[in-house]
């Protein structure tokens, strides 16, 4: 071929010379083989054993629930100045969680980032059931839970409606729509596979129950082209919501006036914060169930590094406001803003503060080294503390402003209770047992999507392969 | 100009490049008459022109360093107009002298008596204090000297055959230059905007400043690629695809700087501070008010809806005005966060606004023609070019 006079050698080479992302020579039916297999095979004995203790979890969750409803908000380690506990850390933490799924789909989809097909499926399931357990702390958190419709703007005969500008009721229409639009794409996304497993159902029951889901799927061209029409869109709509629940989340605590609490790149840097400690969340799953499921194929090291280095961009991004909070806490001459940031890194909560730098700032840099990020057992680990860091991250803003505010008078520090401890640990159980119950009966990895991404889908692939062998 | 096809070099330039240092000249030298007029009015002016350029160089800077990261493929056609904007970045210290001489009409925090007397601005002397302030200016320019040095270098260098070792050099260098460049970007808005009123003070600004710096160079590179492609040069390389894709960058730059925008404002007036509101308050006194719906309007919402569907992307008549558009009003964006300080009551447009942008434009694109001659016009060794050239905007 010519360009401007000048001859370039044929680079008519597609996704052929590319790595491949899915490696062991997959073919299309090898790949709906494996990945339908997980859900139409034997249970694993793992599994059982898994869903054994985080059911039990869960369990625990609802009981403490039950003792909380029965005795109030008093059995937490809630105190005068230190209204918000661990029940709002959680919330931020959950929903900070729920942001990969979304991101991987959304946002790397309309950044043409192919690797995203391996993790989005199960990313996107994990958060949603991220989102459940972040809407169940606030709920719980308005101690009488039969007016918890108050949040709610209903129309009610004691004309009582909740205040508009209040970011706690921006919350409540933020999180719902990320969870309704969440659901959405997801389920979209699930339509091709949910056809799949129809056709390969071999029971009755099982046939009809999963026709019933994937809504007459025929995988005709004029269904791909309307279903990857409606896909787009619907990726269009999701990513200006991952932005914007995290930043409405973030104004839960900005547009106070509290030092350390409102300050004006809280809406970005919880946006960060949210995905890093999403994506950490993601690795730390992926790794467990390529694993377990032998997906080492599908879910190779490449895409596992890809995700290393968005964690560690995103790491540094919140590592990036931590310090430019701390220096304009000194630059504004303000003595309670530079009080509150001094306080942080050397007062009574300085312990927290330095497991969130080290998690968050310090240990990602590791990631630096290509050693370290190719590294599975290390990266999991990586992964693991990452959350630890950023939910510490959480507590710190919330905590560590309010126990030490403008009255020196009415300080006070904050110790959780058992039942606090209980919560946090119970909302886990929670998570992984859905999580669990989503691997066992739908396809965590997107077939369709997958299959898009191997060289075959290339539409000149046989006669190029064909060209190539003739050549040789 | 003229396209030479087989060195991927322009020739026959000059006359655009004589023309534009006759129109820097000129500029400057209306400008400089300002000095003497209304010497507050001068400094202001001249220092809105100059963040207008820096911002754009910078804004070039993040894009080639996003550039080595990523991989990209479609923006390897187009690397070479960021990369001499880089490579003339550092130049433009120069262009801060002017401005050090003038820091008493600019920066209330450099009147030493005032300080004195002033509690809150006592207490940050250690950092806002002239010597200081030079200084760090002068590091934020070595500094991103260093970097555009290596980076346009090892370009350069590709020009003659490329190897995988130079690529991957440039994203070595570029992985830490990021890290560097947010920092510096970062406090450089600080020192040169913010500390403008020095009692006000606003996390996200850095953030803010950098967003209109990215939505500044997407402007610029649409109107001069589409420039370059009207006089017959790179026609084949820059094609409509490459278009698309700067105009989707600028959709989402247009919306990630509304979203820096709104949640400074957001959650400024939400709390009413008065230390922090001072700032919004003093843009909605008198005809200053008209700016801030200019500002929704012209730089969220109408790029937003004009930018939305595919064919607004690859429309060039319809880009070039949008582009032209964009670029005003990341002007007056910068006019709004500055000028203020100088006008209290409303605003009051100067000829010197005009004289002191065209000015500097005219030295800047001087200086960018005399180092875009000077090279291939685009990296056409590196091994991502014809997939560049030939890169196409899937569907969905």
């Amino acid at each position: 071929m010519r360009v401007c006079g000048v001859s370039v050698k044929d680079t008519t080479t597609l996704l052929l010379d590319e790595e491949p992302l899915i490696t062991g020579n997959q073919t299309f039916s090898s790949i709906t083989e494996k990945i339908s297999g997980i859900v139409e095979g034997e249970t694993n004995k793992i599994w059982f054993i898994l869903l054994g203790l985080t059911s039990s979890l869960a369990l625990m969750f609802f009981g403490s629930m039950g003792f909380l409803f029965w005795e109030g908000v008093g059995i937490w380690g809630v105190n005068n100045p230190v209204g918000w506990g661990w029940s709002i850390v959680n919330f931020v933490f959950w929903v900070g969680i729920g942001h990969a799924g979304t991101l991987i789909s959304a946002i790397l989809f309309i950044f043409r980032q192919k690797w995203r097909t391996s993790i989005n499926r199960f990313a996107e399931a994990m958060t949603l059931f991220a989102v459940v357990c972040a809407l169940i702390f606030p709920g719980i958190h308005v101690g009488r839970i039969w007016i918890a419709y108050y949040m709610f703007p209903l129309p009610n005969q004691m004309a009582m409606w909740p205040n508009f500008r209040s970011p706690l009721l921006w919350d409540v229409f933020a999180v719902g729509t990320y969870f309704a639009v969440s659901l959405m794409f997801w389920y979209t996304g699930l339509i091709p596979d949910l056809a799949t497993l129809r056709d390969r159902a071999k029971t009755r029951f099982r046939k009809m129950i999963l026709a019933i889901f994937a809504l007459g799927w025929r995988g005709g061209n004029k269904q791909w082209k309307n279903y990857e029409f409606a896909y787009l869109l619907l990726a269009a709509l999701s990513t200006p919501l991952v932005l914007s629940v995290h930043s409405v989340v973030s104004a839960d605590f900005a547009s106070a006036v509290i030092p350390g609490w409102h300050t004006t790149i809280f809406p970005p840097y919880f946006v960060a914060g949210a995905i890093f400690s999403g994506f950490a969340m993601v690795m730390t799953l992926a790794i467990i169930a390529r694993k377990v499921y032998k997906l080492e194929h599908i879910i190779t090291v490449n895409h596992l590094e890809k995700m290393t280095k968005i964690i560690m961009l995103t790491g540094m991004m919140v590592g990036y406001a931590y310090a430019i909070e701390f220096f304009v806490a000194w630059y504004s001459g303000n003595v309670f803003e530079s009080f509150t940031f001094v306080n942080r890194a050397f007062g009574p909560y300085a312990w927290a503060y330095w497991i969130m730098v080290s998690c968050n700032v310090i240990i990602p840099q590791l990631f630096w080294f290509k050693k370290i990020r190719t590294s599975v057992p290390i990266m999991f680990v990586i992964s693991i503390l990452v959350n630890i860091g950023m939910w510490f991250e959480r507590f710190v803003i919330t905590v560590s402003s309010l126990a030490n505010d403008f009255l020196p008078s009415s300080w006070d520090y904050y110790s959780p209770t058992v039942w606090d401890i209980s919560l946090l640990i119970g909302s886990f159980g929670l998570f992984f047992s859905l999580f669990l119950l989503f691997i066992r009966f739908l396809p965590m990895i997107s077939i369709a999507e997958v299959k898009g991404v191997l060289p075959q889908a290339d539409p000149h692939y046989y006669e190029i392969t064909k060209n190539r062998s003739r050549d040789e | 100009m003229k396209f030479d096809a087989t060195t991927f070099k322009l020739t026959e330039f000059k006359s655009v490049q004589k023309r534009s240092l006759i129109i820097g000249i000129l500029g400057l030298l209306v400008t400089a008459v300002g000095y003497f007029i209304n010497t507050d009015q001068f400094f202001f002016s001249y220092l809105i022109a100059y963040l207008f350029w820096v911002s754009i160089a910078l804004g070039a800077l993040f894009f080639v360093l996003l550039f080595h990261l990523t991989g990209t493929i479609w923006g390897v056609a187009i690397r070479r107009i960021l990369e001499t904007l880089i490579k003339i970045l550092p130049i433009l210290a120069v262009f801060f002298i002017p401005i050090l001489f003038g820091v008493h009409h600019l920066y209330h925090w450099s009147h030493v008596a005032d300080v004195a007397t002033d509690p809150i601005l006592s207490k940050k002397v250690g950092y806002l204090n002239i010597p200081f302030f030079a200084i760090r200016t002068a590091f934020y320019f070595g500094i991103w000297y260093l970097i555009a040095q290596k980076l346009y270098k090892t370009s350069i260098v590709m020009d003659s055959g490329a190897t995988i070792d130079q690529i991957q050099k440039l994203r070595k260098i570029s992985a830490p230059s990021m890290i560097i460049f947010a920092l510096t970007t970062t406090f450089a808005s600080f020192d040169w905007i913010m500390s403008l009123y020095p009692h006000w003070y606003s996390t996200i600004f850095g953030l803010y400043f950098f967003s209109g710096g990215l939505v500044g160079v997407l402007g610029f590179m649409i109107y001069f690629g589409l420039y370059l492609n009207k006089r017959g040069v790179m026609n084949e390389i820059i094609t409509v695809e490459h278009y698309h894709n700067l105009a989707t960058f600028t959709f989402g730059f247009i919306i990630f700087w509304g979203y820096m925008a709104f949640s400074q404002y957001l959650l400024i007036w939400y709390a009413n501070i008065p230390e922090e509101t001072i700032f919004y308050l003093q843009r909605s006194q008198g005809t200053w008010s008209i700016l801030n719906k200019t500002l929704v309007i012209g730089h969220f919402a109408i790029p937003f809806v004009g930018l939305l569907t595919r064919n607004s992307k690859r429309n060039f008549t319809y880009l070039k005005y949008m582009a032209l558009f964009i670029l005003a009003m990341h002007w007056i964006d910068l006019y709004w966060v500055v000028m203020p300080t100088l006008h209290k009551t409303g605003i009051k447009f100067s000829i010197f606004d005009l004289t002191s942008l065209i000015g500097i434009g005219g030295i800047f694109m001087w200086l960018f023609w005399t180092q875009f001659g000077k090279h291939a016009i685009t990296p056409y060794r590196d091994p991502k070019f014809m997939k560049s050239v030939k890169h196409e905007v899937p569907y969905s």
